[in-house]
């Protein structure tokens, strides 16, 4: 095992306990730091000897206390604090007001390193130095800063500590609320910094956020009266719960609303949730924090991003501005209002913070106008707003993406485009696979036909698109309807033309597609070819894919076996299927197992392993298969509107 | 990163332990460690899949030393990190085993 690496595990581990026990004991924090290092020092030496200890922390525990006697004796304190001193040494570990006092050491040692009198940089490279145990060398990677600087930050803050006579104590209880504050702000900046890195090319650094709720679980432990620390903790973890999915292959930014919900973290989730419940039983007015933390349970409860309550986040964002009333929250404000009661109303506050110096050279500014705009179908003016951000933008990742943003706009039709134009720009784009074009072209040609293409694209609404919606798919499958409505979605966002399925409900899955159909009941039906009769029985014993049943050839059939192979699908079927399946082959050897009634049309041509050599038909296309399975079962079907082949797969 | 614990074995459990369990599980919660962490019944319902099979059977039950008898998830820097904890894990159960491998994340 590599002693170093031990080493500093333990160290990592323990940091925050020994270095506030320390500083108890020389009153100084910068002494104690210095103390434990030494014991590192002869931790190194000594377990690189004689091996790891049984018991690594005791041990370095133990020598970094020594050294403290060592020093306070070297200094020649007060007898009587030497005895008190040799009493806390003799204590058996374990001893439960040891473990108090432990427990409090920690988070005085938390106000130390968070005290308002330091700078903000040099408060957090203190706490990630004296509690998380980070080297200087670390914390320089993380803040992308060079080594020395780190280093005088340190000790520049540990400078003032001294000189100022800042006492190791919990704050006087008319200063705690401010002083708490400058804790969670050190904490949450941490937090941001590993989240949203504000500089270089990654988008995230994890190590940041994991020291950040670290330092954020153990708070709440130390404080756990306080609303605001559990806010603060609900906050990072639900907020983390979404690292995964908030980039994507290349490690470009992905936006919440587009994100795969299925990659977040529910256990991160559920801790936040966990967290909310502590802070509410903590009691009081919400603060900052906790009002943060309830937005981010909005999104987390959503399932979908349509889903998302953005009214109750316009009204915490509301609230937070009350309380915290910087342009930024404003301007996420702003951006809540938009989806809420329309891109009229976010734009309306996004402009009056146009105005405000502390936004000039923020890059969401205009990045959140760029997208009201589009939605308002002001695309050039849109557009310009994306350049603006992505010059803006310090972070690569973020650049790409904005300047991508501002791309497809470019490439989208022009201002005096109509409907018609619009679509070919749309199905025209190549970076849809080919289903998707087929797909969103069925519901676009079929919008086209009933807006006209000459229409302008300006005055394609949504209203207007349930009216056609309502006349084209009215009584259609809640698949096919949704399927439509999200086509219809997708086209105009990408036109700019905001939420064209506005006035078009989701609908839910029917009941009846849920109905297994056994071949049973479809004995019953009189006039049903040996065909269908075989294909249906085949469907419902080998619960295969319909393509692949469809795609059976004669010569894959095993009748012996009662078995068939196509491609990576294997068939099988019972007894009774088998013996009117010999009948159905009668004879055949070669060619698609199931055939149309008709010959092809000679205009048609039709794929050669799709032909029955012997009779010149082609293969049964799964639509007409369809159709025929929907007609026939009409009488069975309490609804009347038939079933699908699919409901012939049994239930498990 | 986060390493999934999982513990073979230990002495049998009394009161001493549990209070040293529960003190273990506490401070590593506080510490913002442990993001999970639960004890398994010992009879285990074995689904075996092969080909198309699956076969679903109780048992068989392994010896107790044997079993897994409980599980930790822990959030931390560094694999030694996670053996540390899991050394002392073990100073509290005694005898036995403990596994540890990586979690990758969703």
């Amino acid at each position: 095992m590599d002693v170093h690496r031990t080493l500093d595990a333990v160290w990592k581990l323990e940091s925050a306990k020994i270095v506030a026990a320390l500083t108890r004991m020389v009153h100084d924090v910068g002494l104690a730091e210095e103390l434990a290092q030494e014991a590192l020092v002869s931790a190194l030496e000594q377990w690189t000897e004689s091996g790891v200890p049984g018991n690594p922390a005791a041990w370095l525990t133990a020598v970094a206390k020594r050294r403290a006697v060592d020093h306070i004796r070297r200094s020649r304190l007060r007898d009587r604090t030497h005895e008190h001193l040799a009493r806390e040494l003799d204590r058996p570990p374990g001893d439960e007001r040891d473990e108090q006092d432990e427990q409090g050491d920690i988070l005085r040692l938390m106000f130390l390193a968070c005290h308002p009198i330091l700078e903000p940089p040099a408060r957090v490279a203190l706490t990630l130095k004296l509690l998380g145990g980070l080297t200087n060398a670390e914390i320089a990677r993380a803040f992308l800063v060079a080594e020395p600087v780190v280093a005088r930050r340190i000790a520049d803050a540990k400078r003032v500590l001294a000189d100022r006579r800042v006492p190791f104590a919990l704050p006087e209880p008319a200063e705690l609320a401010g002083r708490l504050s400058s804790v969670l702000e050190v904490i949450y900046l941490i937090f941001n910094e590993g989240y949203s890195a504000t500089a270089g090319d990654d988008l995230l650094r994890p190590g940041l956020c994991l020291e950040a709720l670290r330092l954020g679980r153990m708070l709440a432990e130390l404080a756990p009266r306080e609303a605001e620390v559990h806010g603060l903790v609900a906050l990072m973890e639900i907020q983390a719960s979404r690292t995964a999915a908030r980039t994507g292959p290349s490690g470009e930014p992905v936006q919440l609303h587009e994100q795969n919900r299925g990659r977040w973290d529910r256990l991160l989730i559920r801790r936040g949730f966990t967290s909310m419940l502590r802070a509410r039983e903590a009691g009081g007015t919400p603060g900052p924090y906790l009002l943060q933390a309830a937005i981010a349970v909005c999104h987390a409860q959503a399932r979908t991003a349509e889903e998302t309550d953005w009214k109750q986040i316009a009204t915490l964002y509301e609230a937070l501005a009350r309380l915290l009333p910087t342009p930024v929250v404003q301007l996420n404000r702003a951006v809540a209002l938009g989806m809420a009661y329309g891109p009229r109303a976010g734009l309306e506050l996004a402009d009056s913070l146009a105005a405000d110096p502390a936004l000039r050279d923020y890059h969401l500014l205009p990045s959140v106008r760029g997208d009201l705009l589009l939605r308002l179908g002001r695309r050039r003016e849109a557009r310009l707003e994306f350049e603006r951000a992505a010059s803006l933008t310090r972070n690569a990742a973020e650049r790409a993406f904005l300047r991508r943003r501002a791309g497809e706009i470019a490439d989208g039709p022009a201002g005096g485009a109509t409907l018609g134009e619009a679509v070919r720009g749309f199905l025209g784009r190549d970076d849809l696979d080919p289903q998707t074009i087929r797909s969103y072209g069925q519901t676009l040609r079929r919008l086209c036909r009933g807006l006209g293409e000459e229409l302008p694209l300006g005055e394609v609404t949504a209203e207007r698109v349930s009216r056609v919606f309502a006349a084209a798919w009215g009584t259609a499958a809640a698949r096919t309807w949704n399927r439509h409505r999200s086509a219809v979605r997708s086209f105009g966002a990408w036109a700019g033309l905001g939420d064209l399925a506005a006035g078009l409900e989701r609908r839910a899955a029917a009941r009846t597609e849920a109905v297994a159909v056994s071949p049973g009941l479809l004995d019953a039906l009189s006039g049903v070819s040996p065909r269908e009769r075989v294909m249906w029985r085949l469907l419902h014993d080998s619960a295969a894919p319909v393509t692949a049943v469809l795609a059976l050839n004669v010569e894959d059939l095993d009748l012996e076996r009662r078995q068939a192979r196509v491609g990576k699908v294997r068939v099988r079927w019972s007894a009774e299927t088998g013996r009117l399946l010999a009948a159905l082959v009668a004879g055949r050897r070669r060619g698609p197992l199931f055939l149309s009634d008709r010959r092809p049309a000679p205009a048609r041509r039709t794929a050669q392993a799709d032909l029955c050599a012997e009779t010149g038909r082609r293969r049964l296309s799964y639509e007409r298969a369809e159709y025929l399975f929907k007609q026939a079962t009409k009488p069975l079907d309490p609804a009347g509107r038939g079933y699908t082949l699919r409901q012939l797969r049994p239930r498990p | 990163m986060r390493y999934l614990m999982m513990a073979k074995g230990g002495d049998q459990p009394d009161e001493r332990l549990y209070a040293e369990m529960a003190r273990f599980i506490e401070e590593t919660t506080a510490a913002g460690i442990l993001l999970a962490t639960g004890g398994l019944e010992p009879r285990a319902t074995h689904v075996v899949s092969a080909g198309d099979e699956i076969t679903v059977t109780d048992g068989p039950f392994t010896e107790a030393k044997e079993a897994v008898a409980g599980f930790a998830l822990v959030e931390v820097r560094s694999k030694e990190e996670a053996i540390e904890l899991a050394r002392r894990f073990r100073r509290i159960v005694g005898d036995g085993e403990s596994i540890i491998q990586r979690v990758f994340e969703p």
